[in-house]
């Protein structure tokens, strides 16, 4: 009983994680209209720009904040360098598929090239443990959840409230009628690039911070977790990501925790549920019934 | 350099030559884009490992399990092969229709993670990370060193022939007619079907046939270096082969040989003269090939897509005319005789002197009069709460060219759209030759002679115009799996059949020195005719046109207009979408009119107009 | 609608407008005069170019040759944001709202380039003009019925005070009723209020009853232009629709 509480504290410090990267991701989708999938690429990226100020002796909660900035640079860069290009010239959502591949192997490789290919972890204290109600949390998780949370607020907050939320909401709904509104769209999927790049780098640390250790390969299987979320709400749905999220956090973590599943296939739940809602319903569970 | 190490090379990039013909195969001419390619290979691997590692060896215990069974050479390559197409077949689901390519894709790379990760963790199976080792070789107990040169030459020999085998089977394959309908498929998939294709077995015997190469080449692979483990098989090195595709020319299957031979074959051998270094992070070269690998896939898509090696253009020789002209670039595209602005009785004259066979189907048709050939009885279609198509019940009787006009938005292009099948009823009933086929899927209908042409361009880009014309014979031995195995003597006589056919429908819609033109570089008009003209190369009994003549010359579709009347003399059956009225006026008894997606009235053009309610609704609102 | 409103008009000017999707062109050499109160319409049977003609106007298709001005402003081949910045308003035939998003926050689209401020109160305006939406604020927009959707799409078109309307068959898929009543109350009275409308119709009569000038297109080119009087009186402008040179039979239905 106590392992299986315990390990619903390590599935929503997961979720909390996870949540942050999927409502990037599924933004990043829906408003930009690319499949990013060199996301966990910029993800790593930025845990490693965390590191190196980290490793200078500044604590790593500034490190936090400059790597968001760099995720949301290097998100940025990664569109107006490469996809928009390719995207003006009508390329096929299947090659671009590809390209986001490509750019995944450089920016992936490209880091270890830079970092060298061991696993490394930042200085800094977990801090002391909470306990409540069975769950044992470090205070680092707290925070981390808290993150998480306030994240979620915000993003909510931005697409009802502000002009810029709803704006990357009309541009994903229909970019050539917001362009009408005069809405500069190049504009606004610029912003969007820059603000999920950010969530993008802030995931990637607190990643690596839940982690403990992590080296340039590290996000490969979370991607997975990522798309698993994704799909499961709904691509380009940001509350269907929150609620996969959850959902996928929560299971692989306790599913971890049975006693017939090797602690190796927690992912394995992930999986199931991507492959299932690709072949079943490719809307997600929030999305529009076709 | 020593022997030696040429003849590792040689298997390498004859290995990996298999490998990129199997994913060539699969995206270059089909279309279906496999991110989960690797894990073929890698079953292929375990499976030769598997079955010809002798039962007792210090392999972690795994024999105990499964294996063991120390099997006789070929018996380990031929199980690859079978053991990567069998476990292909379940991926068929991610490649159904139904789901968008790219999401597709994203499915299969992740399983490609997942199945690496399981392997990885998994010690019972497979022996997890550590993977197998001590893998004999084919004839060879000499399992602990390094093989006698004659006996690596020999085996060199054996992956440079294998290799050779699968470039002629896969060419035997796309040179085929089915290889047409392959490539058909990559370039529109729904006009595909509606021209009787079946695309989910097509695209499941390509995941089967990409899934046995790529185990044949992982059995190789792995009875060569006597090991195999999951670091061999990451996702990435699918990445690494599609790069080789890319960059040698998807669709060509030389490309795919020379892309073997630059990428992976390459990189392992550049990075061998780079002088190692102490002063060099210990990573650093394996990591830069990455990076190198994803930058030369991002430049290549950029620069020159179609890779070193474009896919080249199948000429098919035809005996009259046309072959003069044939392979002309698409300077005189404008220069046709049909498409032209040239005076409209001086073309029809011209036809009327030559009254060339059309299709042979058409005489299906021949018994005129009352008889109903299609009929639609009460049939509805809702789009997200609000119903297009309204309760439409509506016959259109033998030999008839019957006319269906509306305002914008009456529901036309949508009731076309299921009578054919490509849109499915919310409720009612589609009757074809008094059987119901409501629930048939439209490449069925197609087989039964039901067959559409549709609104938006719809040809086939990448195949010739001959190419588009023929690929909608319905009957061609070639055009199965099967078929095109047997190869060129079992279809050759269909194939000149149908190249005889094409040539008469050139011919009559005067296209015929276009014969090997790329469809997709005609001009709009012409297009229209190639769909047209493909249509009929269905052996239709009846066409279902949608808006056949929309932007089409005045002239060009007139001249339409009257070969249409032509094949209904001839026994076919015609419901034509149009918006033109003059058209309808001319050639189209009677005409069914259709208003907010309810039929309003159906007569001869004459008694329409006199009908206050069609006035309204084209002048009133 | 003229009692609530009140539009500061502008002229819009296209001179010889020739434009595609990169092939042939669709329109060829069109000149269109919108002035300030005016409704100028276009007819003519599908394909004519009509919907081309206003894509192009707005910046979504590209001019080949020819110019565009607004207000004697130049805008011609403008990005669509920078067209609709410049004071034209546009309501396309199809996605024409943001289906996702509620009705009220279609409207806030609509006024993206105001101040906050004024936000709130053009929306009061706007459900002035078309009350039926002020049930239904916080409803999505994509379960509106068709003819909520299209008052919808009118109303964050006016969102902003555009000198210049742009309508693509506002009553394509109403039913009749619905359709006159659009066109005479709201087309109509965009005009009186002051505002250039340019709109594309299929119901020839109804849009000519409402009209100041009818431009008859066909492939892709202006057949005929005239008033509506004019054009009723002329039997080829009945044949344009129903062909064939039977234009009797039908001109009994003018009005």
């Amino acid at each position: 009983m106590s392992l299986f509480l315990a390990s619903i504290g390590f599935g929503l410090v997961t979720a909390s994680v996870l949540a942050i990267a999927a409502v990037g991701f599924t933004l990043q989708f829906g408003v930009t209209d690319v499949l990013n999938l060199a996301f966990g690429a910029v993800m790593i990226f930025s845990a490693f720009v965390a590191y190196l100020v980290n490793e200078n002796g500044i604590s790593v909660w500034i490190g936090l904040l400059i790597a968001m900035a760099a995720g949301s640079l290097l998100s940025v860069l990664l569109n107006t360098a490469v996809y928009t290009p390719f995207q003006r010239r009508g390329t096929s959502p299947i090659t671009m598929v590809i390209v986001s591949l490509g750019m995944t192997l450089i920016i992936e490789f490209g880091v270890q090239a830079l970092a060298g290919g061991t696993a490394v972890s930042y200085a800094m204290s977990n801090g002391p443990t909470y306990k409540a109600a069975g769950l044992t949390l470090t205070l680092v998780q707290v925070i981390i959840m808290v993150i998480s949370v306030l994240v979620m607020l915000g993003v909510h907050g931005l697409l009802r409230y502000t002009k810029l939320g709803k704006a990357m909401r009309a541009t994903a709904a229909n970019r050539n009628l917001a362009r009408n509104c005069g809405i500069r769209t190049g504009r606004v999927i610029t912003l969007t690039w820059a603000l999920t790049g950010a969530l993008c780098g802030l995931a990637g640390t607190v990643f690596a911070m839940d982690a403990g250790s992590f080296d340039a390969t590290a996000t490969d299987i979370f991607l997975v977790l990522i798309l698993a979320a994704v799909f499961l709400g709904g691509p380009g749905q940001p509350y269907g990501a929150m609620l996969g999220a959850v959902i996928i956090g929560v299971a692989t973590e306790v599913s971890a925790s049975l006693p017939f599943v090797q602690a190796d296939y927690k992912y394995v739940f992930a999986f199931v549920a991507l492959l299932v809602m690709l072949g079943v319903r490719p809307t997600g569970l929030l999305g529009e019934r076709t | 350099m020593n022997t030696f190490y040429l003849i590792n090379l040689v298997v390498y990039a004859a290995v990996d030559a298999m490998a990129c013909l199997g994913l060539s195969q699969q995206f270059g001419v089909a279309g279906v884009t496999n991110f989960g390619f690797i894990i073929f290979q890698a079953a292929g691997g375990y499976a030769a490992a598997v079955l010809s590692l002798p039962a007792d060896t210090a392999n972690g215990g795994f024999q105990s399990y499964l294996g063991g069974w120390d099997l006789p050479f070929p018996l380990p390559w031929i199980g690859a092969a079978v053991v990567g197409g069998v476990i292909a077949l379940p991926f068929t689901f991610l490649v159904g229709r139904r789901l968008r390519g790219d999401f597709a894709a994203v499915g299969l790379l992740v399983t490609a993670v997942l199945l690496n990760l399981i392997v990885t963790n998994y010690r019972p199976f497979l022996n997890g990370d550590a993977g197998l080792s001590l893998i004999p070789a084919p004839f060879s107990t000499n399992v602990f060193s390094v093989e006698p040169t004659g006996y690596q030459l020999a085996y060199m020999a054996g992956a440079v022939v294998l290799g050779a085998v699968v470039l002629w089977f896969v060419r035997r394959i796309t040179e085929s007619p089915y290889g047409r309908s392959l490539r058909a498929m990559r370039d529109n998939d729904q006009v595909a079907d509606s021209l009787g294709k079946n695309l989910l077995s097509m695209r499941t015997v390509m995941l089967v046939v990409g899934g046995a190469i790529a185990g044949l080449s992982g059995g190789v692979l792995v009875t060569y270096i006597t090991t195999w483990s999951p670091a061999a098989w990451g996702y990435a090195e699918t990445v690494v082969l599609f790069a080789a595709v890319i960059i040698g020319g998807a669709g060509n299957h030389w490309g795919a040989v020379l892309g073997a031979v630059l990428v992976p074959v390459g990189f392992e051998e550049v990075t061998r003269f780079i002088p190692t270094s102490n002063n060099l992070p210990p990573n650093l070269i394996p990591s830069l090939e990455w990076v190198a690998i994803g930058l030369l896939i991002v430049v290549f898509l950029w620069a020159r897509p179609q890779g070193i090696l474009p896919e080249r253009k199948r000429v098919i020789r035809v005996a009259g005319v046309g072959a003069a002209a044939a392979g002309q670039a698409g300077g005189g595209a404008v220069a046709a005789p049909v498409a032209g602005d040239g005076d409209q009785e001086g073309a029809a004259g011209g036809l009327a002197a030559e009254p060339a066979p059309v299709a042979a189907g058409v005489a299906l048709g021949a018994s005129a009069g009352d008889e109903v050939v299609l009929e639609a009885r009460g049939v509805c279609r809702d789009y997200g709460g609000m119903r297009a198509v309204h309760e439409v019940s509506f016959s259109v009787r033998a030999g008839t060219l019957t006319g269906l006009i509306g305002p914008n938005g009456a529901g036309k292009s949508t009731l076309l759209a299921m009578l054919a099948g490509t849109l499915p009823v919310t409720a009612g009933a589609v009757v074809y030759r008094g059987q119901d086929v409501t629930g048939m899927p439209a490449f069925r209908r197609a087989r039964l002679g039901l067959v559409r042409t549709f609104q938006l361009a719809s040809e086939f880009k990448r195949l010739t115009v001959m190419e588009n014309l023929i690929s909608a014979v319905p009957v061609n031995r070639g055009d199965s799996f099967r078929g095109a195995v047997l190869g060129k003597r079992y279809w050759r006589a269909d194939e000149a059949a149908a190249v005889a056919r094409a040539e008469g429908i050139l011919e009559r819609f005067g296209l015929e020195q276009f014969a090997s033109h790329y469809a997709g570089d005609l001009s709009g008009g012409q297009r229209r005719l190639v769909e047209i003209m493909r249509a009929l190369m269905a052996e239709p009994g009846m066409l279902l046109l949608d808006e056949p003549m929309a932007g089409v010359h005045p002239n060009l579709a007139r001249r339409i207009g009257r070969e249409l009347v032509a094949l209904c003399a001839e026994g076919m059956t015609i419901l034509m979408v149009e918006h033109e009225l003059a058209i309808m006026d001319e050639f189209c008894d009677p005409v069914v009119v259709m208003a907010e997606g309810a039929v309003l009235a159906e007569g001869t053009m004459e008694q329409l107009r006199a009908r206050s309610e069609v006035v309204e609704a084209y002048l009133v609102g | 609608m003229s009692a609530e409103v009140s539009l500061a008009g502008v002229p819009l000017r296209a001179e010889g407008v020739t434009a595609g999707y990169g092939g042939d062109p669709v329109i060829r050499g069109i000149s269109v005069d919108v002035q300030p109160g005016q409704v100028i319409s276009l007819v003519g049977p599908n394909g004519s170019g009509k919907s081309t003609l206003l894509k192009s106007l707005v910046g979504v298709v590209r001019i080949s040759s020819g110019t565009v001005s607004v207000g004697g402003r130049p805008v011609t081949n403008l990005p669509p944001e920078e067209v609709a910045r410049a004071g034209v308003g546009y309501v396309p035939q199809v996605d024409d709202v943001f289906a996702p998003l509620t009705v009220k926050e279609n409207l806030e689209m609509g006024g993206y380039l105001l101040p906050h401020k004024q936000v709130a109160e053009r929306i009061e305006r706007v459900l002035a003009v078309f009350p039926r939406l002020s049930g239904m604020l916080g409803r999505g927009a994509g379960k509106l019925s068709g003819g909520e959707r299209k008052m919808l799409a009118m109303g964050r078109v006016l969102m902003l005070d555009p000198g210049v309307f742009l309508l693509d068959e506002p009553t394509a898929n109403l039913a009749p009723i619905i359709a006159t009543s659009l066109l005479e109350e709201h087309v109509r009275g965009l005009a009186t209020s002051g505002a250039s409308v340019l709109i594309v119709e299929q119901r020839a009569k109804a849009v000519l009853a409402i009209s100041d000038r009818t431009y008859v297109l066909g492939g892709g080119e202006v057949r005929m232009e005239g008033t509506p009087a004019e054009l009723s009186a002329s039997p080829e402008f009945v044949d344009s629709f129903l062909g064939g040179g039977h234009g009797h039979h039908v001109r009994s239905t003018e009005g």
